[in-house]
């Protein structure tokens, strides 16, 4: 029995109505109490307080081919999982042809079914399920496995009930699956509801949540790495790092994965001295930090600190510089790279026209981008500050990393505005 | 109440599975079903061995031991195994309540079902023991006759009885896994507490008789006994006993599993 304490309530205010014929999608994060509320709705468990109302008999597609016995036939596995799902005997041996056909396993369903793969067993369930004819069928994730031309069968057969008037609720990960799918879509947000209504409108409202949620864990990540910055100069100072020594030195702390593979020199928005050594090798960080950058923030619009964007947003990088000594010559740069270590894009103070005069005391650069046109994706940027002859002072690679999202599920990493015009005999429906 | 309608709605599905459990059993094996005769037998030899042989059995009572022997053990099979497969048959189908609607009590049932398919298979070779045991081949001759008919309604009535302990193990295994290892001893400590190496009645005068009158499945494997070995008509009295004791156990059973049924999916 489970403690108080280890009980945690899955669900909380979540109340909802589906339509006969209806097509309901619910999404929501890992552990968000999906599952739970499909497992309520087929009666499985029973909710502790509140009320649910189900009319009709529910074919529930929550694990497939559960309770199929590894040492008898396929056949006979599909009769027993038959009966299980509310058929009489006499029933499924005349459906049976057809379920066999469906599963497409003809040549092995007098095997064993420990003979089959997970994909066959998957097949099997799915073909006896579909065939229990329930008023209502609840799908829980099951469409991910099986092979391709399967899963497009599966797909087909949640088509043709939902046009036979069923009522359909379906949990999945593929949210393009849900837009496609359901008519209305429900939002559960650590077991509660957080929207439901429109496909579009929820969908996009949970990808926002969804990359705003990666723009925290990419806050965190940036300030661990604002902390391993901050130690850097101690290490200097205990001498472990000679100042005029370009020995590459890396900032991150040991268990730090080296997520940016090496990239192209020519790519550089700065110097790379770092060029020829092995690939393994290259650092984080380098430079004589005759100027050292104390810190890299992101701001949004409204200036305060983000790393999960919306494409088309506006971006501003600040960068904190401070000299060692008074310097005359010297160019801030910043360089976007995706995590496969394709350069988005790389400028600096010189290449934009800004010429140097004095760099005497700590030091703050902003560089706005009014409009941030990303397409969706995880980008790095580098930050630098060196001399006008690439001398590095301080180079930092991937000093901050975060998120873009897109609205529509467009594909690249750069996302212009774009506008679609036709003429001729083409017409469009009007949404 | 509902529920228990609902259990014979189920018929279908006990069928199936039960069947399934058999032939899942021996799916492999060269012997296949002919284990459940032969089962019985090679431990008949066991314990024939060890109390005609080694530990000779000195009450006139039972002679022939080993169809006494027999008339008990196997019975007392029937009970151990199905009370272990029932004790472990909601954690073994875990996957089924937790992810499909599935009637929990099946689970149990089929266990004492298919154990109880096991020992009808065995009767026949006990029918044919018995007619050999009344053909005078064993020693003294034992009576065979109309009493056999009472075999029937002792089964229905073990069969309500193990029911009832199947449901209340089951549910208590799911709460409460330590069930499962003391069982196996708890059995072995019942089976010598049952009359089935002895004879209640050799007992009597031992003070011990008085606490083993108190085991709930004494009079049952007293009144097999009675039908089979000593080819007795069982008293009314003993038949109102057992009824009441198989009905109890049956109502207690089904009451504490019926209790704790919605805990079921979460906590296998």
């Amino acid at each position: 029995m489970l403690a108080p304490s280890e009980v945690v309530p899955a669900l909380t205010d979540v109340s909802f109505r589906v339509e006969k014929g209806e097509t309901f999608g619910v999404v929501g994060a890992n552990g968000c109490g999906k599952s739970t509320l499909l497992k309520l709705v087929a009666g499985i468990f029973r909710p502790t307080s509140g009320r649910l109302e189900v009319d009709g008999k529910v074919s529930a597609l929550i694990e497939l081919g559960a309770g199929f016995h590894p040492e008898i036939s396929g056949r006979e596995n599909a009769v027993i999982n038959g009966v299980m799902l509310g058929l009489t005997r006499h029933e499924i041996e005349r459906k049976l042809p057809a379920i066999i056909e469906f599963s497409g396993l003809s040549e092995f369903i007098d095997q064993p079914v420990k003979t089959y793969s997970s994909g066959m067993y998957v097949r099997l369930g799915f073909a006896v399920a579909i065939h229990v004819d329930p008023a209502i069928l609840v799908v829980d994730e099951v469409l991910a496995v099986g092979d391709e031309a399967f899963a497009h069968r599966c797909l087909d057969t949640i088509h043709e009930m939902s046009a036979r008037g069923k009522t359909i609720l379906f949990v999945t990960h593929a949210l393009s699956l849900v837009e496609e799918l359901c008519d209305r879509v429900l939002y559960l947000d650590h077991g509660r509801e957080k929207l439901a209504g429109e496909p579009r409108e929820v969908l996009a409202a949970y990808r926002l949540d969804v990359s705003a949620g990666e723009g925290v864990r990419l806050a965190g990540l940036h300030s661990r790495d604002q902390e391993a910055l901050r130690e850097s100069p101690e290490r200097e100072a205990r001498g472990e790092v000679t100042g005029a020594d370009p020995a590459p030195e890396a900032v991150g702390g040991p268990d730090e994965p080296r997520e940016t593979p090496p990239r192209a020199g020519a790519a550089d928005p700065g110097p790379s001295p770092g060029a020829d050594a092995p690939a393994a090798e290259r650092p984080r960080r380098w430079g004589d930090r005759s100027a050292e950058i104390t810190g890299c923030r992101l701001l949004d619009a409204s200036g305060s600190e983000r790393y999960a964007f919306r494409s088309g947003e506006p971006l501003t990088v600040e960068i904190d510089v401070v000299p060692r000594r008074p310097l005359d010559d010297f160019v801030i740069g910043i360089g976007l790279f995706t995590p496969e270590d394709l350069c988005v894009h790389g400028t600096n103070t010189d290449v934009d026209g800004l010429v140097p005069e004095l760099l005497d005391a700590p030091a703050t650069v902003r560089v706005s981008l009014p409009r941030c046109d990303l397409g969706a994706g995880t980008y790095l940027l580098d930050v630098a500050v060196h001399s006008r002859r690439e001398t590095p002072y301080d180079y930092w690679r991937g000093a901050c990393r975060f998120r873009v999202d897109s609205p529509v599920a467009d594909a690249g990493v750069y996302r212009p505005e774009r506008r679609w015009t036709s003429s001729g005999g083409v017409r469009w429906r009007t949404p | 109440m509902t529920r228990l309608l609902d259990l014979y709605r189920h018929r279908a599905l006990i069928g199936v599975l039960t069947s399934r459990e058999l032939k899942a059993r021996y799916r492999g094996s060269v012997l296949g079903y002919f284990w459940s005769l032969l089962n019985p037998l090679l431990m008949l030899a066991v314990y024939a061995l060890v109390f005609e042989v080694l530990l000779p059995n000195r009450s006139p009572g039972t002679s022939p031991y080993a169809l006494f022997l027999f008339t008990g053990l196997l019975p007392w099979n029937w009970l151990a195994s199905s009370l272990t497969d029932a004790a472990s048959s909601l954690l073994v189908s875990g996957a089924l309540l937790k992810k499909v609607l599935f009637p929990a009590e099946v689970l149990p049932v089929v266990a004492v079902a298919s154990q109880a398919v096991h020992f009808l298979l065995a009767l026949p070779i006990l029918l044919a023991g018995l007619l050999a045991g009344a053909l005078g081949l064993f020693g003294p001759a034992v009576p065979l006759g109309w009493p056999l008919l009472q075999v029937p309604v002792l089964f229905v009535l073990q069969g309500l009885f193990l029911l009832g302990i199947g449901l209340f193990l089951a549910a208590l295994t799911v709460h409460f896994r330590d069930t499962r290892d003391i069982l196996g001893t708890a059995l072995s400590l019942w089976f010598f507490a049952t009359p089935i190496l002895y004879n209640l009645a050799d007992l009597k005068g031992h003070g011990v008789a008085r606490l083993l009158a108190w085991n709930p499945v004494a009079p049952l494997f007293a009144a097999w006994r009675e039908a089979l070995f000593f080819g007795r008509w069982i008293t009314p009295s003993a038949w109102g006993l057992l009824l009441l004791l198989s009905l109890g156990s049956f109502a207690v059973g089904w009451a504490f599993f019926d209790r704790l049924r919605d805990s079921f999916p979460e906590a296998v």
